[in-house]
């Protein structure tokens, strides 16, 4: 027994070195960057609130994500986060409208997510509203004079294995989470994808707004990767089971000519 | 002088797309398939039947133009505009277009299509104008699609409405029967170089043209990408609903590429969208 503890520990002491060169061992792309392709999902509460929470009725509890722990909110900005977690059931329209929850929240909605990865273009497609990034990583700068995008625009580059990817056109009605976290159309965020090991990716985002936040702050969490047999990326369509309920029973108010 | 010069030049230009029409193979990917990537605009799949009922919608269609391809840009091959030549568009078969039609299943529509404008009821709202995916026929021809490749899938990425098909062809199988989806289950595999995606588990909740304002259950598609040229993709759709047919019909188009640099850019549609709201006069997303 003791002799087999023995070779026990000595497995353990031999393989964790082992495991710390993880890294060496990660699958890449044909271009021999990480590769990020497949079915990917956080486990965590952010999209109920990023700070850390108590639970309460629908509000899971948890933990909260924000490097330091408190969103760095400017003083007359802390008045309107107040207003909107008090209306959160009427305004926070990806979950009272079903419309895109923008970026970052798309990342940590509690539904899985696809990346499909090409050297120049990297598709996101989400299951809540069928929401998409088309993240462009051909070396272009984002371009002048766009819109805002609900999911915002995307430009991605590598710096060594890890993808960063900077997103600026936010429109300023998504939200960050259910709690009424949310930001101006000045937000500006900085997301750095990190593949840790075969099936986990350390994410994290920096948010910029100076409108909102007297300084950048960043999020992090676990990105974990779903290997369920022949998982794929099923139909959300909330927007229209909403309408179903708003309208299935309305009379038009349109009348014949 | 300059008339013989042009038939010479005409004369040549045909040789050569003939000649390079023996020899062009499309590029491969990685994993040893024809390479589609890259964005297209696409042209035809619209199901226009002959003696069809008039449509109630076509006074509220929107006039967009076409997205352009490189046709229109003036750089595409000699073998491009040789191929082009022979693409077919909307229904081949039937040839006549008069399609098949079960009589109790087009009398059933002609008498539903009566009451979509101004809409009887939810039921009755075209589906595309509630923002949701749009089923199997898009007939959506101006905006891009984007094809991506990898090693056991193909995607299709619609700018429209930010439909993402992942078309998975790593030989598994359809999804349970109880799953149903607006845009099916897809599945495909490669005949040769040409890719076949075959379609089932689709909802009865999208239309397939404005005068066939829905389908069963039991749709069935089947598809064909084919990369026939530098700048072309030959598309083949097969539709098959035995409540609505007799028998399954054929419909043909093509993907052309889309100018250089053409990035996907977001098409939201739901987020605003004001159809329901003043269809039925009550607010869809609350304001403030």
């Amino acid at each position: 027994m003791k002799a087999f503890l023995a070779s026990w520990a000595m497995f353990v002491f031999v393989a964790i070195p082992l495991a710390a060169q993880a890294p060496a061992r990660l699958p890449r792309t044909a271009d021999g960057k990480p590769d990020l392709n497949g079915i990917w999902q956080a486990l965590n509460t952010a999209a109920w609130d990023l700070e850390d929470h108590s639970g309460a009725l629908h509000t899971p509890p948890g933990q909260g994500v924000v490097e330091g722990g408190e969103i760095p909110y400017r003083p007359e900005a802390i008045k309107k986060k107040a207003e909107n977690f008090a209306g959160r059931e009427k305004y926070d329209l990806a979950e009272t409208a079903c419309y895109m929850p923008g970026v970052p929240r798309a990342m940590y909605m509690p539904y899985p997510f696809g990346i499909i990865q090409t050297p120049k273009l990297i598709e996101m497609n989400f299951t809540f509203a069928h929401a998409r990034r088309n993240i462009i990583a051909d070396g272009t700068p984002h371009p002048d004079g766009f819109p805002d995008f609900w999911m915002g625009d995307s430009r991605g580059r590598w710096e060594g294995d890890t993808l960063v990817v900077d997103v600026k056109n936010l429109d300023e009605r998504t939200w960050l989470d259910h709690a009424g976290n949310y930001h101006s159309d000045a937000l500006h965020v900085v997301e750095r994808y990190t593949i840790i090991d075969p099936t986990h990716i350390q994410y994290e985002a920096t948010l910029e707004d100076p409108k909102v936040f007297t300084r950048p702050w960043k999020i992090n969490m676990i990105l974990y990767k779903i290997l369920d047999k022949n998982a794929k990326i099923l139909e959300y369509e909330c927007v229209y089971y909403l309408q179903d309920e708003k309208y299935g029973n309305a009379k038009p108010v349109v009348v014949s000519k | 002088m300059k008339i013989i010069a042009t038939v010479m030049f005409a004369f040549v230009t045909v040789s050569l797309a003939e000649a390079q029409e023996q020899k062009w193979v499309a590029p491969r990917t990685s994993d040893d398939h024809p390479d589609m990537q890259g964005a297209w605009a696409r042209r035809g799949t619209r199901i226009q039947e002959a003696n069809g009922p008039v449509s109630p919608l076509g006074e509220f269609s929107s006039t967009g133009q076409p997205y352009p391809t490189i046709f229109n840009t003036g750089v595409a091959t000699a073998l491009d505009r040789a191929t082009l030549a022979v693409q077919k568009t909307g229904v081949v078969d039937p040839a006549d277009r008069v399609l098949p039609w079960r009589p109790e299943a087009d009398a059933a529509r002609r008498e539903f299509i009566r009451h979509m404008i101004p809409p009887a009821s939810l039921q009755y709202v075209e589906p595309t104008a509630r923002c949701v995916l749009p089923g199997p026929v898009d007939g959506d021809d101006r905006s891009p699609f984007f094809i991506v490749q990898h090693p056991g899938s193909f995607v299709l990425a619609y700018e429209y409405n930010h439909v993402t098909r992942v078309i998975y062809t790593d030989g598994r199988s359809h999804v349970g029967k109880k799953l149903r989806f607006f845009m099916g289950d897809s599945i495909g595999r490669w005949e040769s170089d040409t890719l076949v995606v075959d379609t089932t588990n689709f909802n009865d909740k999208t239309s397939l043209a404005q005068t066939i304002p829905y389908h069963s259950e039991e749709l069935h598609t089947a598809e064909r990408f084919t990369r026939v040229s530098p700048n072309l993709i030959e598309y083949q759709l097969t539709l098959e609903d035995p409540k609505l047919f007799t028998r399954p019909i054929k419909v043909a188009g093509y993907f052309a590429a889309a100018p250089k640099d053409t990035e996907p850019m977001e098409f939201a549609c739901a987020e605003g969208s004001q159809t329901l709201p003043n269809v039925f006069g009550i607010e869809f997303a609350p304001t403030r």
